[in-house]
């Protein structure tokens, strides 16, 4: 296969000053795949990808692009295209002039540039905006300019930080969809950092889940959702995220807030204090469910999110909307067990059967 | 506003008006009143209206065009300078990880000495014969020793350094602050685009700190334009009238040989000319925000 926009990067370490912003950070992105870093503010999702750009250098490390050592290659060698959270935008130039900045430093002859800004423009639909300033558009406008500017010139590796975060939902939504489209069209790969995991679920054909610096999980959305490495993982996917409550296992049985569950598997030999997790949607009420106490209801519009007590924990339950009940009201829940995740209660990790 | 607030806003704002007609106003009426007479202390008996007739005089009168000549050449060359060498600093300055604040607080130094202070300091330290330090530096490097002062055209390049020593730190922090304000993130597009050192500063950085560029010409040129104290107190005007800018031509015409009326006729066309300079770079300020496409 073609090495071309593939990515590697192999124990990246990050420093700054006495902070640690990127431990042993190792990331394999494969040609033409759109690639989500994903995790909450501060992870060090937005340093990775400037290490890739050639904006940072790490500390240690060896980062690769299309299969050439780039860790210390300036970031103009490493034809790539990035597009910024806040855009920018060359706040001077016309649209046009942004778009054909890249081809001008790259020497594309002048007869050249104004068709290929034209046919980036249009790809992304501001053709009819080419002679105003970014002052003069709409954030979604800005988005789409930034986007253009980083087709034109045709690498095969896109770096995008956050590029929908400035959007109001609805656009939000509306771009998502053709940002996929566009990468697809492209054959380009695409790196992608978002807080948003939806937006991560949605437009990743795999993603990595990052944590204080580290990544905490790599898979495909799918693999991440339903099947959890790490507590961390299972309290930041979803929304809301899965239940997790403390529980003993011993063989095949696991014992919850005083009851005891018959599994359908058997993960251990020795008893061991675990961490269940469960999601909200299943979780069902039924008659001779563990007794919970209904704290507060909130109307999703499809559905409807229970937030109930067992003892002092918390655990959400989605239902369908015609349930009707009060707060205060005792509501007798039970877990449905092939969807119940066990995690080491001492190192967080998943357990497997 | 109400009646009696607006009253209230006169009388607080009354003194100030009355101490600003007086000091500017006043001063600049009577110049312009004077200009148009005959007032001559040296020959009081001639006194009285002139008419154009001191303009007339001014139109054929060639020490008018050589200190007119001289004054733009002066200001020419010396906001040049100081926008050339500003902008380099500040760009060097600008590539120091730490401890920007020393240069910020060297750079104020010279501007705030008194420009006579600095017209002595560098006629008798820095450029007098034998023991300035300028002197025997030129001597040291082997050239032969030039009388910086006394000569006219050394005496004109060092009026227009020692301005040019005073005043480029204040275009250097002016830029300073600038440059500071930049977006960052444009810059680092711009080495995604592929754009070079040398390529950033053409099409980034010039174009985005232009109106500063433009302030400081501006705010220099009306200066330079109006330079007296630091020439006045290193050369004089000489050797003969070998750096007489306008401004010190209508000095001496005036406090020297005490012909008032000539004085302020000269005086006025320095205003209409430094009204005219200002106003020509004002509009290339707004020149092109506006710029149509
Ligand atoms: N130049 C810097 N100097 C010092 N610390 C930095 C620098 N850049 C980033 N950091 C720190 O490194 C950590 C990771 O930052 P990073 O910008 O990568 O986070 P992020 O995952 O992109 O977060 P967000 O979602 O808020 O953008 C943060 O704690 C941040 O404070
Ligand atoms: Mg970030």
């Amino acid at each position: 296969m073609t090495q071309a926009g593939r990515v590697t990067l192999r124990g990246i370490n990050k420093r700054f000053g006495s902070f640690t912003a990127l431990k042993n950070v190792d990331l394999d992105i494969k040609p033409e795949e759109f690639f989500a870093l994903l995790g909450p503010s501060g992870s060090g999702k937005t340093t990775t990808l400037r290490m890739i750009a050639g904006l940072e250098t790490p500390d240690e490390g060896v980062i690769e692009i299309a299969g050439k050592d780039v860790t210390f290659a300036p970031p103009g060698d490493r034809d790539i295209a990035m597009v910024f959270q806040n855009y920018a935008l060359y706040p001077h130039m016309t649209v046009r002039e942004n778009i054909a900045f890249p081809l001008k430093m790259e020497k594309v002859p002048a007869k050249e540039i104004e068709p290929r800004v034209v046919d980036a423009a249009k790809k992304v639909d501001i053709d009819h905006l080419l002679h105003r300033r970014p002052g003069q558009l709409s954030g979604g406008q800005q988005q789409r300019c930034a986007l253009a500017r980083a087709i034109v010139r045709q690498p095969k590796l896109f770096l995008l930080d956050e590029p929908l975060s400035n959007l109001d939902a609805q656009l939000r939504l509306q771009t998502r969809v053709e940002l996929k489209k566009l990468q697809r069209s492209l054959n380009v790969t695409a790196i992608y950092v978002t807080h948003d995991q939806e937006e991560a679920m949605t437009l990743a054909d795999r993603m990595a889940v990052f944590f204080n610096g580290e990544i905490m999980q790599i898979g495909t959305p799918d693999e991440v959702f339903n099947r959890p490495d790490s507590i961390a993982v299972a309290a930041f996917i979803g929304s809301p995220p899965m239940n997790l409550l403390p529980a003993q296992l011993d063989g095949s049985q696991l014992k919850v807030e005083g009851r005891t569950i018959e599994l359908d598997r058997k993960p251990t030999a020795t008893p061991m204090a675990v961490t269940m997790g469960i999601r909200p949607s299943h979780i069902r009420i039924d008659a001779d469910g563990i007794p919970a106490r209904l704290y507060l209801s909130e109307n999703m519009g499809e559905s409807v999110l229970l937030n109930l007590y067992i003892g002092e924990h918390l655990v959400k339950v989605r239902a369908n909307e015609n349930v009707s009940l009060d707060d205060g009201d005792i509501v007798p829940i039970t877990f449905d067990v092939n969807a119940i995740h066990l995690f080491d209660a001492q190192t967080g990790i998943r357990i497997e059967n | 506003m109400h009646q009696s607030e607006r009253r209230f806003a006169m009388a607080i704002t009354m003194p100030a008006l009355l101490v600003l007609l007086l000091t500017t106003t006043f001063p600049l009426g009577y110049l312009i009143w004077s200009s148009f007479q005959t007032l001559n202390l040296a020959m009081p008996f001639l006194d009285g209206f002139a008419g154009f007739s001191n303009y007339v005089e001014m139109w054929g009168d060639s020490r008018y065009w050589h200190a007119m000549q001289l004054t733009g050449i002066y200001t020419v060359s010396s906001v040049t300078l100081q926008v050339v060498i500003g902008l380099g600093l500040a760009l060097l300055v600008m590539q120091i990880p730490r401890a920007q604040w020393v240069f910020r607080i060297v750079a104020i130094l010279p501007i705030v000495l008194a420009p006579v202070v600095v017209g002595l300091f560098w006629r008798t330290l820095m450029l007098a014969p034998n023991f300035g330090m300028v002197d025997f530096l030129v001597q040291w490097l082997g050239f032969e020793q030039i009388n910086w002062l006394g000569e006219p055209i050394p005496a004109l390049i060092s009026v227009i350094a020692i301005h040019t020593w005073q005043w480029t730190p204040f275009a250097f922090l002016v830029f300073l602050a600038s440059l500071a304000s930049l977006p960052g993130d444009v810059f680092e597009a711009a080495r995604i685009d592929k754009a070079n050192a040398f390529q950033r500063f053409w099409h980034l950085t010039l174009p985005l700190i232009r109106p500063a560029i433009i302030i400081v010409i501006i705010m220099r040129a009306m200066i330079s334009l109006a330079a007296f104290a630091a020439i006045f107190a290193a050369t004089g005007g000489g050797p003969g009238t070998a750096t007489e800018i306008l401004n010190l031509y209508a000095f001496k015409t005036s406090f020297v040989e005490l012909n008032f009326g000539y004085g302020s006729a000269l005086a006025v066309s320095l205003l209409i000319i430094t009204m005219a300079v200002s106003a020509m770079l004002f509009r290339l300020r707004t020149a092109r925000t506006v710029k149509p496409q």
